[in-house]
């Protein structure tokens, strides 16, 4: 121990002379569990790909360390006057890191390449009904409806350069095959993709004539995915990697007890909670319910709420990370309902007389579907929330499966509850209704992700008011509106708020951000 | 000989199709590619229009004939994940896990067959007892929980060596190899013990087992009795004796070596074959998985044809036998 | 019979060395113990009313804050640990020992005839074999339980997971057994005992069983021996790749399992607990197989 002691502080000694003698170049090794899996901006739309690329590529508007919108590629932006849509004033004098100039026709192609077939990002531009390049430097967003939050939504929305593509035949995201900007990558951001080797390692490097000032210091950042969480967390405790998000929760201890590592914990705006099969006409995993479905009564809803011991589940299996929710959005959130921020408190012998009014005295099984891979610790939590059930007389038959085969068996409404995890995309409460509590609609492109398919006429009926309402109070009386009905029907079972943990060595400054995206420009290595 | 070759090389071409049949007939129980290859916001009509486009909506013997009209043309097809060429894919990850692959296999026989020998010639001494006892351990212990805590004892604690990745490599041709520097190595010594551990044992075993029962056979004992120095008589009469079984199971190592590094790359996050498919998997990445597959099948082909003809030179009965 | 354990190879073993003598006690313990599991446990981790959260993560009895209702604490759930393990060694030895059996029949079975038999029969068995041997047992393990999710009605997938994985196992482990058993068979089909009792008629099953099987089960027990033990080892590893059985039915390997993730966080008996049992468990499997050779192989004695 004494000479693995001493080696140790001779190999950071050495660190420590280098740091001294090269103060110019500041490396930075980082590494996560997913790879990019491509650096194209249109073609998926998964947190792992959109956050890398807003490292490289940027977007007309940007969320700041505190996720609110800042101006970005555009300087300014404001309502259109006489029709519904905005007008995007663009920043002048930005280049690409090829040198060529940025102008409303890259905002054009770029737009037409995000919302053609081939992109995986178009539902972002369903509201869109036109887009036209006014002059050089200002265009035209004209919208369907008043769309108060049409800004917030593109945030993501990132500026390729229409000839660097034409030149390079990446018109088009590529969907079957490769095309060029789908391991090249020329944006206008802080980065600059230097090498890329996909699943192994991809280098960036500072890019000398970004319009804006980095706050950070870093001259070289190498990333590495690295999947096992295991290896990740040895890798940064050897030293080999400066940072790696996220770390399992019960390793917070080991890593804040060391000398020279931190912790940077946060609350991510992912909202974890149980939904039901509402429409089903009986239970599939049940034998003693002969074709009735329970669930479709609010009060035994209810009770499976009241069920929960959400204090527990924070105590042993989420180490008391978690902030209990309330409803489908987190506190903080635009739209977020204080009128209902109250939760079913846990209480065994409230569930079990719901369950007996509702004419289940003795309980009943049903089938719960969970993820194994999907959120943090997510199948603990389904095997500790069995448990609890069991307590009250329902007897969950557990179901957990990796998230590959997750959707597919919920979109073939294969459960009778089931586990989901949902992020506000637009970071309004309004993301998850359009989502989650609106009736299906294919046609309409509304509750895709209501699986068990919640219906309430009211609800269908208030959305539309919520995403056209100008008005901040009358929209929130809105929403407070929607909030309880959601409640007091027991649509979902909200039950927290996920954390965001992430591990670094001491000498690192860095910002976490609510999305979990990683930006480098707010790195600085000490 | 020659026809034999032919033979066996015809026959192999049925393994790989059989392989790729089977794997295709599994893929759909893997997962929803579509579902993978898609963001949270993506409508079922676009969804459905994308599954569409990947033919994944044929019947499956179309799809399956369509996979390998174009395996024989040459076209690999593109990944779901990245939409880079599979081949290209795969070439790229082939040199680690060989690399890796071969020298966890020559460790266990550099270290399994004299210890088997050893262990066989004495088989009641302390140190036999502490190599048998030692080792049967090391295998009762899940390789992922060797990998980890050699790397938390190595990798963290000591510092002494690297805790992921391939360390330093050399670009030789269209082949990637670590084996040419110092960092190459220190990052080879932790995957390839973990990996070949396993095959250490039973090498060991199997010689030792093999090596007894030849011992005791009647014309060793007869050797004995002709006074023929016991050094020649262990080596050239008995050793050699016990490498039938042991190059059956030798070539079936190397199958194995291919199989396990699946978790030792997993582990050690070695970019090789294994961590790609084990990623494939995680997207489910039809066309991946399915090269994957076929490419296996064709190295375990070939192993195989080896060990065969290994037999042939080692032991000359056969050799009679398939000239008739 | 007795006089012969007593003077076999492996119990000269056992007799000499204190060593072995505890590992030959550790290894009838452990394997009692997961035997007689349901009457030696003190709760039983199948029934979710049993235990309770709050308890989760308590310490062994030794250790600050330890509770002597759980000698060797709870894992993250509030399962007793000495309960989830008999439970868990119990399944494990379960999966295994059908694994093994299976696999040894339809290996012996087919490589004995390929050897025998030659030719066409011969090649079409060994490409068989190449076939199964590309497929990693994980693919095996998912090919098994896709087939039984499409045929067997959604409901009863829960119920048929030992068996989907009893069945991966034993395809990924009969090669072993067939390529062995051929090779040896080629050797001592040329033999003269077995050209003669071939060329008096005797029939092909009496020549493969009575001649040829007795003098190639050296290799095959070793392989026995080291396949049931690899066997419960694969069950683990299968588990590690997130395609063993559900958490809330653990064998051994599903609970080293989700120990992992209480590799580092100072919970260390929820993954050293179940770790140690089953090296124990399969030690003393390969200890007794050894033994059982010795004992069992005539030209030993």
């Amino acid at each position: 121990m004494k000479l693995a002691h001493l080696l140790r502080s001779t190999a950071l000694a050495g660190i420590v002379v280098l740091g001294g003698t090269a103060a110019q170049a500041e490396t930075f090794r980082w590494a996560s569990t997913t790879d990019p899996q491509t650096m194209d901006p249109h073609a998926v739309n998964a947190a792992p790909v959109l956050s890398f690329l807003n490292n490289i590529y940027e977007g007309l508007v940007r969320r700041n360390q505190g996720m609110a919108i800042e101006p970005s590629l555009a300087a300014s932006w404001e309502q259109l006057e006489g029709e519904n849509g905005w007008r995007f004033n663009l920043r002048q004098g930005v280049t690409f890191q090829d040198g060529s100039d940025f102008t409303a026709e890259d905002v054009m192609f770029s737009y037409e390449r995000a919302s053609s077939e081939a992109s995986d990002v178009r539902s972002w531009f369903a509201p869109v009904t036109e887009v036209r390049v006014v002059d050089e430097f200002t265009i035209d967003f004209v919208t369907n409806a008043p769309n108060p939050l049409f800004p917030d939504s593109i945030a993501n929305f990132l500026i390729l350069d229409s000839g660097w593509a034409a030149a390079n035949g990446a018109e088009l995201p590529a969907r079957d095959s490769e095309n060029f900007a789908t391991r090249e990558a020329n944006g206008t951001g802080p980065f600059m993709l230097s090498s890329r080797d996909p699943g192994v390692r991809t280098t960036l490097a500072p890019f000398d004539g970004w319009w804006d000032e980095a706050q950070g210091n870093v001259t070289e950042a190498i990333f590495t995915p690295i999947g096992n969480s295991s290896t990740g967390l040895a890798a940064l405790l050897s030293g080999e990697i400066d940072f790696i998000e996220p770390i399992p929760l019960q390793d917070v201890g080991q890593v804040e007890g060391r000398d020279g590592f931190k912790v940077i914990e946060g609350e991510e705006t992912r909202v974890i909670m149980f939904g039901f099969g509402h429409e089903h006409e009986a239970l599939l995993y049940s034998s003693e319910t002969e074709g009735t479905n329970p669930f479709t009564d609010p009060r035994v809803r209810l009770a499976a709420a009241h069920a929960l011991n959400m204090d527990a589940i924070d105590r042993v299996v989420m180490r008391g990370k978690i902030e209990a929710a309330s409803q489908l959005v987190p506190a903080g959130i635009s739209g977020f309902s204080e009128a209902n921020a109250e939760r079913p408190a846990y209480d065994p012998d409230r569930a079990r007389e719901l369950l007996a009014e509702a004419g289940y005295p003795d309980g009943f099984s049903f089938g719960l579907k969970c993820t194994n891979d999907r959120y943090i610790n997510d199948e603990a939590l389904c095997r500790a929330a069995s448990s609890m059930f069991a307590a009250v007389g329902l007897d969950a038959e557990l179901t957990s499966v990796p998230v590959r085969n997750y959707w597919e068996q919920l979109r073939a409404d294969d459960f009778d509850m089931y586990l989901l995890g949902w992020s506000p995309g637009t970071f309004d409460a309004e993301h998850p209704i359009r989502f989650l509590l609106h009736s299906q609609d294919d046609e309409a492109r509304l509750g895709s992700w209501n699986f068990g398919n919640y219906s309430n006429a009211r609800v269908d009926e208030l959305l539309p008011q919520i995403q056209q309402e100008l008005d901040p109070a009358t929209r929130q009386t809105l929403i407070d509106e929607l909030v309880a009905i959601s409640q007091e029907e027991v649509a979902y079972i909200p039950l927290y708020t996920q954390p965001l943990i992430w591990a670094a060595k001491e000498n690192i400054d860095l910002t976490q951000r609510a999305d979990n995206f990683f930006m480098l420009r707010w790195v600085s290595v000490n | 000989m020659v026809y034999f070759i032919l033979k066996r090389l015809f026959q192999s071409i049925f393994v790989m199709l059989a392989v790729a049949f089977l794997s295709f007939s599994l893929f759909r129980f893997v997962g929803d590619p579509v579902s993978q290859m898609t963001g949270v916001e993506t409508t079922v009509e676009d969804r459905e229009r994308l599954r569409e486009e990947l033919g994944l909506n044929d019947p499956f013997l179309f799809q399956f004939a369509r996979f390998t009209g174009d395996l024989l043309q040459g076209d690999f097809g593109y990944s779901y994940r990245t939409r880079q060429p599979v081949a290209e894919m795969i070439a790229d990850r082939i040199p680690a896990t060989l690399e890796l692959g071969t020298v966890a296999l020559i460790i266990s026989l550099l270290v399994g067959i004299p210890a088997g020998v050893y262990t066989a010639l004495n088989p009641r001494g302390f140190v036999t007892q502490s190599i048998l006892l030692t080792t049967l351990v090391g295998v009762s212990i899940p390789t992922f929980v060797i990998g980890i805590m050699l790397i938390f004892l190595f990798g963290v604690q000591l510092g002494w060596l690297p805790t992921f990745g391939r360390g330093g490599t050399v670009q030789i041709g269209g082949w990637t190899s670590s084996l040419f520097t110092v960092e190459g190595w220190r990052a080879l010594i932790l995957p390839a013990f973990t990996l070949g551990v396993y095959q250490l044992t039973l090498t060991m075993r199997l010689v030792r087992a093999e090596m007894m029962e030849v011992m005791r056979s009647d014309y060793i004992l007869f050797a004995t009795a002709r006074g023929i120095p016991w050094r020649r008589l262990h080596f050239r009469h008995a050793l050699a004796n016990t490498m039938v079984p042991v190059i059956t199971i030798i070539g079936l190592q190397f199958g194995g070596v291919i199989a396990f590094s699946i978790v030792t790359e997993s582990v050690f996050q070695w970019p090789g074959m294994g961590l790609l498919f084990l990623e494939s998997i995680r997207f489910v990445d039809i066309p991946v998985m399915g090269v994957y597959l076929v490419v296996i099948a064709f190295f375990f082909v070939l192993v195989n044809l080896a060990v065969d003809l290994l037999y042939i030179a080692i032991d000359p009965r056969l050799r009679v036998k398939e000239a008739a | 019979m007795l006089a012969r354990f007593w003077h076999s190879d492996g119990f000269w073993m056992l007799r000499r060395s204190p060593a072995a003598m505890i590992a030959g006690l550790v290894a009838f313990l452990v394997i009692a113990g997961a035997v007689f599991a349901p009457w030696i446990a003190s709760t039983d981790p199948y029934d979710l009313a049993s235990f309770s959260l709050m308890d989760g993560l308590l310490p062994p009895v030794w250790q600050d804050g330890g509770m002597a209702q759980f000698p060797l604490g709870t894992d993250d759930q509030g399962r007793d640990m000495i309960s989830a393990i008999l439970y868990g060694a119990r399944l494990s030895l379960l999966i295994g020992l059908m694994a093994m059996v299976i696999a040894t029949v339809l290996g012996v079975g087919l490589g004995l005839a390929a050897g025998y038999y030659g030719g066409r029969f011969d090649a079409i068995v060994m490409r068989i074999a190449d076939v199964q041997l590309a497929l990693p047992a994980i693919l095996t393990a998912l090919l098994i339980d896709g087939i039984a999710r499409g045929v067997l009605p959604s409901e009863m997938h829960g119920d048929v997971r030992v068996a989907v994985l009893t069945l991966a196992i034993a395809l990924s482990l009969w090669v072993n057994f067939a390529r062995t058993a051929r090779a040896s068979t080629f050797v001592e089909r040329n033999k003269e005992y077995v050209q003669a009792a071939m060329i008096m008629g005797q029939h092909p099953l009496r020549v493969m069983f009575r001649h040829i099987l007795p003098n190639i089960l050296g290799p095959l027990l070793v392989i026995m021996t080291v396949d049931l033990a690899s066997a419960i080892l694969l069950e683990a590893t299968l588990s590690f790749l997130g395609i063993g059985l559900p958490a809330d039915s653990p064998s051994l390997g599903t609970l080293i399992r989700i120990g992992m993730q209480f590799l580092l966080s100072g919970e260390w008996w929820i993954l050293w607990v179940p770790t140690l049992f089953l090296i124990a468990l399969v030690v003393s499997i390969n200890l007794l197989g050894d033994f059982l050779r010795d004992v069992f192989n005539p030209r030993l004695h």
